[in-house]
C-alpha cells in the first residue's frame, strides 16, 4: 500500500513538472468575450485574438512608433515608393509560404477579405469604425464609419432598417438592394491584388492607417477566407453582405473558433474560466518556445498570489493597491513605471438634465442645489479644477505609479508636450477666487449642493469624489457635496440621460496617435464630447472640430503635432475637465519566466516571446 | 404517498413559471439603459448612434411581457438564451458547471451529516459537561466565522504554507488529460469520470482539489447541524419513554443510539436535506475563493452583469433542485417518523 501510494505521489509530481516546464500560465480577471476579430472590442478578447492571428505589420518591441513586417513583407513608405498619392495609397507585399492553422495558405485575398468582413460585420458597439473610417469615402466632409451609412445615402433613406421589409433582413425593393450592392462596390474598390501585393486605395488620407493595421488591433487580423466560409461566415459576396451585417454574438459563427496564421493554436476554450494556446509548429516565424500558453480566470486576489507563490502561476493581475503585497516576494519579479496609454478624467457636464434628477438638489443657484447649466459656468469649471488635489491623489491613492496629465495627449504620443499646456494643480487660493468670481459672487454667497456619482467597486474614483467633497467644503462650508456609488447598469442609465453633474471615465488607446483620445474628448460628436451638453457641443463645434478635422488632412507629424497641442491649450483654457492621471502600469512574474517586454499597445502577454 | 409525489411533481411547472415570471417582472422597472449595461462594459461602444443600435438590436425597448413570451418560445424549443457573461448558450453553461457543484455537494454532505450529527449527540450526551461546552464554542465559531475568511484561512494553511491542497477543480497537467479528446465524460463529475476512466492520478488530483472548499463547508455547516441535534437529543433524552427504557435497565448505549438519536434526526433530516438544497444551488463564496467553477460562481458572474439569461437559467435549476429536494427531504422524513403521513 505504501508503496503505491509513494507512486502516485511520485506520477502526479513529475506530471506537474513536466507539464508547466513547457506551459506558462497567466491569472488575470477579465472573460473573453469572442475570438472573431470582428467582433472583439476589449482587452481580454484581443489578448486571445493576438495569440492566435497575425496582422499584415508588427510593433517594433516596446516601440510604438516603429513596425516590423508580419505577414507584409514590407512596412509601408513614402521613400520606397509603398505609399502614393500623399498617403492614399499603400502597398503590402504579402509574405509567401504563410500557413493557416489547418494547412491553408494565406493568400492577399485573405488578406482583403478580412479588411472587407470586418466592415460588413459591423456589430453595433463593436471596433470596425476603425477600419472603416479610412477605407471608406467622407460624406460631407465627415468621416464614415459604418458601410450602412452609404448604403442609406445611396438608398435616400433616412434609416437603415428602411432597406428592408420590417424586421427582416430582405431588401425592400430594387433599389434598396442595389444601393446596399453599390455601397459595398465602393469599398471593394479600394482594394487591388497585384500579384502577391495588395494596393489599399483610401478614399482620402488617414494619418494613422498604419497603427490600425498594426498586431493588437484584432480588428485588422488576417483570417483565413476559405476557413470562414465553410464555417458560415460572410461569403465575400456583394449582393448578400447584410445578411452577415451586425450579428448577436450567437449567431457570429466564428466567436468560438479560429483559424489565423498566428504562432498558437487554440487547444481549448472554457468560457468564462481558462483558454488553452498550443504552440504551431508550422509558424512563419518559427516555433515558439513554449508549448502551451493559458489564460486563467481567477477572480480572487488572494488565490492569484497564492498561485504565483506556489509556481502554479507564472504573471499574475495584481490590483494597484494590492502591490505592496508582491513587491518582496521571493521569486517574483516585479516591473514598475510602465507608462500606459490611458486618460482619466473627471468631466463637467455643461448641461445637466434637470428632468426628475436627484443630483441637482432644487436644481437652482439657492444654496439648495446647483442650475443645469452650472457647469458652463468657465468660473466654476476653474475652481474646481484647482480645487483637485492631482499629487496626493496620485500619491495616496495611486501609490505613486500615475502622472498628471495636462489634457487628453498621454505621454509619449505625438503633439504630447509636458509644459505646454501647464498642468492644473491644487490651489485652494485661485479656487476661492474663481468660485467668488462665478454668478458674481452669487454661488459664493449661496453655496451650492449637489451629488457626484461613481461606479461602485472603484476605489479610485470612490475617492477622488471624497477629496472633491473634502476640500469643497473646506473652502466654504455652503459647498455641499454628497458622494454616491451606482452599479454600473445605474451608472450608465444616469450617464446616458446626462443627468450626472460631475463623473469621472477614463479613455484607452485604440491606437497610438492622438486622434483617438482628441475626437473622444474634444469632438462635438465625440465619445465623451457628445454627452457634455448642448453648450459644450456648441462650443466644440466652433473651436475643437475644425482642428480636429485637420489634423487627419495632413501626414506631417510636426504639423499634426502642433494642432493637437493647439486643442489641448484650448480645453486647457476652458478648463475642459479635471485630468486626473495618466497610470503607470506594471507587471508582476516569476523570476524564471524570460522574455517578457512591455508595449502598451498590446493587450495582455504575448506568449510568443516567453520562455521558461 | 404516491399521489403526494404526483402532486408536488405536478406543481413543479407551475413554481418556475411564476419564478420566471417574476424575475421578468422586475426587469420591467429597468430602463432601456440600463438593461443595456449587460452589453456594454466600455463607454467608447457608444460612440456614434450605438445606443439606439443597441436597444433597438436587443429589443431592450420591448415590453416584459413581450421578452418573457419569447423567452417561453424560446424555452419551449430547449433553448435556455444566451449567457452574456460567460459568452455561450446557458445550457451549456449549466451542463458544465452544475456537475461540478453536485460534486462538490455530494462529497461535502458526507462529513457534513455524519459528523455533524454525531458532534450533536456527543454534545448532548455530555450536556453541560466539557466536552459540550468545547463543542458549543466550536458551533458558535461556525456560525461566527464568514465563509470567505474560512476559506482564505484555509487556503493560506494548506495550500500557501503547507502547499497541498491547491485551488480550482484540477492541476494544469491533470485538466490537459480531462479535457483531451481520448478522456470520456461521463458524468461531468471528475473523480467518478477518472475512475470510469481508469484514471487514478486524475481521480487522486480532483479529490485532492475538493477537499478545501469541502472543510469550508463543512465548517460552516456542522455548526447548525450540531446546535440542532443537540437540542432535539436533549428533547428526545428528557421524554417518559426514555425514563422508562432507563428504568428497564437498557443500557446508555442502546438509549442513545436506539430511542433518542432516532427521534432527534428527524429535525436534522430537515436540516440536512435543507443544507444539501442550498449548497446544490451553489456555494458563491467558496466557489469564488477556491476557484472551483461550479454554479455558484457562474450565479454570481451573471446577476453582476446583468446576465437575465444566465440569471433566470440559474433561477430554473436552484428553483427545480429546490422542489426536487424538498420533495425529497418530506419523503425521507415520512419514512424516518412513521407517525408522519403524506396525503
Amino acid at each position: 500500500m505504501k508503496k503505491i501510494v509513494v507512486v502516485l505521489a511520485a506520477f502526479l509530481l513529475i506530471g506537474a513538472m513536466v507539464g508547466m516546464a513547457s506551459t506558462v500560465v497567466e491569472e488575470t480577471i477579465g472573460t473573453i468575450a469572442t475570438l472573431d476579430p470582428a467582433w472583439g472590442y476589449d482587452t481580454s478578447s484581443g489578448e486571445a485574438i493576438w495569440q492566435l492571428y497575425d496582422n499584415l505589420i508588427q510593433y517594433k518591441g516596446s516601440s510604438l512608433t516603429e513596425f516590423l513586417p508580419m505577414i507584409s513583407t514590407n512596412i509601408p513608405n513614402a521613400k520606397d515608393g509603398t505609399i502614393l498619392d500623399n498617403g492614399k495609397t499603400y502597398i503590402f507585399h504579402i509574405r509567401q509560404g504563410v500557413y493557416f492553422h489547418n494547412g491553408d495558405i494565406l493568400t492577399p485575398e485573405d488578406v482583403k477579405y478580412s479588411f472587407e468582413r470586418t466592415i460588413i460585420f459591423d456589430r453595433a458597439g463593436g471596433p470596425t469604425w476603425m477600419l472603416a473610417e479610412p477605407l471608406l469615402e467622407e460624406i460631407n466632409g465627415s468621416y464614415v464609419d459604418s458601410l450602412t451609412q452609404w448604403a442609406k445615402k445611396l438608398a435616400g433613406v433616412k434609416s437603415y432598417s428602411d432597406l428592408f421589409l420590417k424586421g427582416t433582413k430582405t431588401p425592400k425593393n430594387v433599389q434598396s438592394r442595389k444601393a446596399l450592392i453599390d455601397a459595398f462596390n465602393m469599398l471593394d474598390k479600394e482594394f487591388e491584388i497585384k500579384g502577391n501585393d495588395l494596393i489599399i486605395h483610401l478614399p482620402h488620407a488617414y494619418p494613422p492607417f498604419l497603427f490600425i493595421l498594426a498586431h493588437g488591433a484584432n480588428w485588422s487580423a488576417i483570417i483565413d477566407r476559405k476557413w470562414a466560409i465553410e464555417n458560415g461566415a460572410w461569403d465575400g459576396k456583394a449582393n448578400d453582405w447584410w445578411i452577415y451585417h451586425n450579428p448577436t454574438r450567437e449567431k457570429d459563427p466564428l466567436y468560438s473558433i479560429e483559424d489565423g496564421s498566428g504562432p498558437f493554436t487554440l487547444d481549448r476554450w472554457t468560457k468564462g474560466r481558462e483558454i488553452v494556446f498550443k504552440r504551431f509548429d508550422e509558424y512563419w516565424g518559427g516555433p515558439a518556445k513554449i508549448e502551451y500558453g493559458v489564460i486563467r480566470r481567477v477572480t480572487e486576489f488572494t488565490t492569484r498570489k497564492l498561485d504565483l507563490m506556489r509556481g502554479n502561476a507564472d504573471t499574475i493581475y495584481v490590483p494597484q493597491q494590492y502591490m505592496s503585497q508582491v513587491e518582496n516576494l521571493s521569486g517574483v519579479t516585479v516591473i514598475k513605471n510602465l507608462p500606459e496609454l490611458v486618460i482619466d478624467n473627471i468631466f463637467f457636464n455643461w448641461n445637466i438634465n434637470s428632468k426628475g434628477n436627484p443630483y441637482i438638489g432644487s436644481g437652482k443657484l439657492d444654496g439648495k442645489g446647483i442650475p443645469s447649466n452650472f457647469f458652463s459656468n468657465i468660473d466654476v469649471r476653474k475652481a474646481f479644477a484647482y480645487l483637485f488635489p492631482y499629487k496626493t491623489y496620485i500619491k495616496q491613492v495611486l501609490n505613486g505609479q500615475a502622472l498628471t496629465p495636462n489634457g487628453c495627449i498621454p505621454k509619449g504620443m505625438l503633439g504630447y508636450d509636458s509644459k505646454v499646456p501647464p498642468t492644473y494643480h491644487q490651489d485652494l487660493a485661485k479656487a476661492t477666487e474663481y468660485f467668488k468670481k462665478a454668478y458674481n459672487g452669487e454661488l459664493w454667497n449661496k453655496g451650492f449642493k449637489m451629488t457626484i456619482v461613481y461606479n461602485s467597486g472603484n476605489v479610485a474614483r470612490r475617492t477622488s469624489c471624497e477629496m472633491i467633497k473634502a476640500f469643497a467644503r473646506r473652502i466654504n462650508p455652503k459647498f455641499k457635496v454628497d458622494i454616491s456609488s451606482e452599479l454600473w447598469a445605474s451608472f450608465l442609465d444616469d450617464y446616458l440621460a446626462g443627468k450626472l453633474p460631475l463623473f469621472s471615465l477614463g479613455w484607452l488607446a485604440d491606437y497610438p496617435d492622438p486622434y483617438d483620445f482628441a475626437q473622444p474628448y474634444y469632438g462635438s460628436n465625440g465619445a465623451y464630447g457628445s454627452t457634455l451638453g448642448k453648450n459644450y457641443i456648441a462650443w466644440a463645434k466652433k473651436n475643437m472640430d475644425g482642428l480636429i478635422n485637420e489634423s487627419m488632412k495632413t501626414t506631417d507629424p510636426e504639423k499634426r503635432a502642433a494642432i493637437y497641442k493647439e486643442l489641448n491649450v484650448k480645453a486647457y483654457d476652458i478648463a475642459y475637465g479635471i485630468w486626473t492621471d495618466q497610470p503607470l502600469g506594471h507587471h508582476v512574474q516569476r523570476n524564471d519566466l524570460k522574455g517578457w517586454y512591455y508595449n502598451a499597445m498590446r493587450p495582455g502577454i504575448d506568449f510568443y516571446s516567453l520562455s521558461k | 404517498m404516491a399521489s403526494f409525489i404526483i402532486r408536488r411533481i405536478l406543481l413543479l411547472p407551475v413554481t418556475l413559471l411564476g419564478l420566471t415570471f417574476l424575475i421578468f417582472f422586475f426587469t420591467s422597472f429597468l430602463s432601456p439603459y440600463q438593461l443595456l449595461s449587460a452589453y456594454v462594459q466600455d463607454p467608447r461602444q457608444l460612440q456614434g448612434g450605438n445606443v439606439e443600435k443597441l436597444i433597438d438590436k436587443y429589443g431592450l425597448r420591448e415590453n416584459f411581457m413581450i421578452r418573457y413570451g419569447k423567452w417561453l418560445g424560446q424555452i419551449s424549443h430547449g433553448n435556455l438564451g444566451w449567457s452574456l457573461s460567460l459568452n455561450e448558450p446557458v445550457s451549456v453553461v449549466i451542463e458544465q458547471r452544475f456537475p461540478a457543484t453536485l460534486e462538490l455537494t455530494i462529497y461535502a454532505i458526507i462529513p457534513v451529516i455524519f459528523v455533524g450529527i454525531w458532534l450533536g449527540v456527543v454534545a448532548s450526551v455530555h450536556h453541560n459537561g466539557v466536552i459540550d461546552q468545547i463543542l458549543r464554542v466550536f458551533a458558535l465559531l461556525g456560525y461566527s466565522i464568514p465563509a470567505f475568511v474560512l476559506g482564505l484561512l484555509i487556503l493560506f494553511i494548506f495550500y500557501g504554507v503547507l502547499g497541498w491542497l491547491p485551488p480550482g477543480r484540477l492541476d494544469q497537467w491533470a485538466q490537459m488529460i480531462f479535457f483531451s479528446k481520448n478522456f470520456h465524460h461521463y458524468t461531468g463529475l471528475a473523480t467518478i469520470d477518472a475512475l470510469l476512466n481508469g484514471n487514478i492520478p486524475i481521480f487522486l488530483d480532483a479529490l485532492k482539489h475538493l477537499i478545501s472548499p469541502i472543510l469550508t463547508l463543512s465548517y460552516l455547516s456542522w455548526a447548525g447541524l450540531l446546535r440542532i441535534t443537540r437540542s432535539s437529543m436533549l428533547e428526545s433524552l428528557g421524554q417518559d419513554y426514555i425514563r422508562t427504557a432507563r428504568a428497564k435497565g437498557l443500557s446508555e448505549k442502546m438509549i442513545v443510539n436506539k430511542h433518542a438519536r432516532r427521534n432527534a434526526l428527524i429535525p436534522a433530516t430537515t436540516v440536512a436535506g435543507l443544507m444539501f438544497i442550498g449548497m446544490l444551488g451553489g456555494v458563491i463564496i467558496t466557489e469564488t475563493i477556491f476557484n472551483y467553477p461550479g454554479i455558484g460562481s457562474f450565479a454570481a458572474q451573471a446577476a453582476t452583469q446583468f446576465d437575465y439569461a444566465g440569471i433566470l437559467g440559474v433561477a430554473l435549476v436552484y428553483g427545480l433542485v429546490t422542489i426536487i429536494g424538498n420533495l425529497i427531504v418530506d419523503i425521507s422524513y415520512a419514512m424516518i417518523d412513521p407517525r408522519v403521513r403524506l396525503g
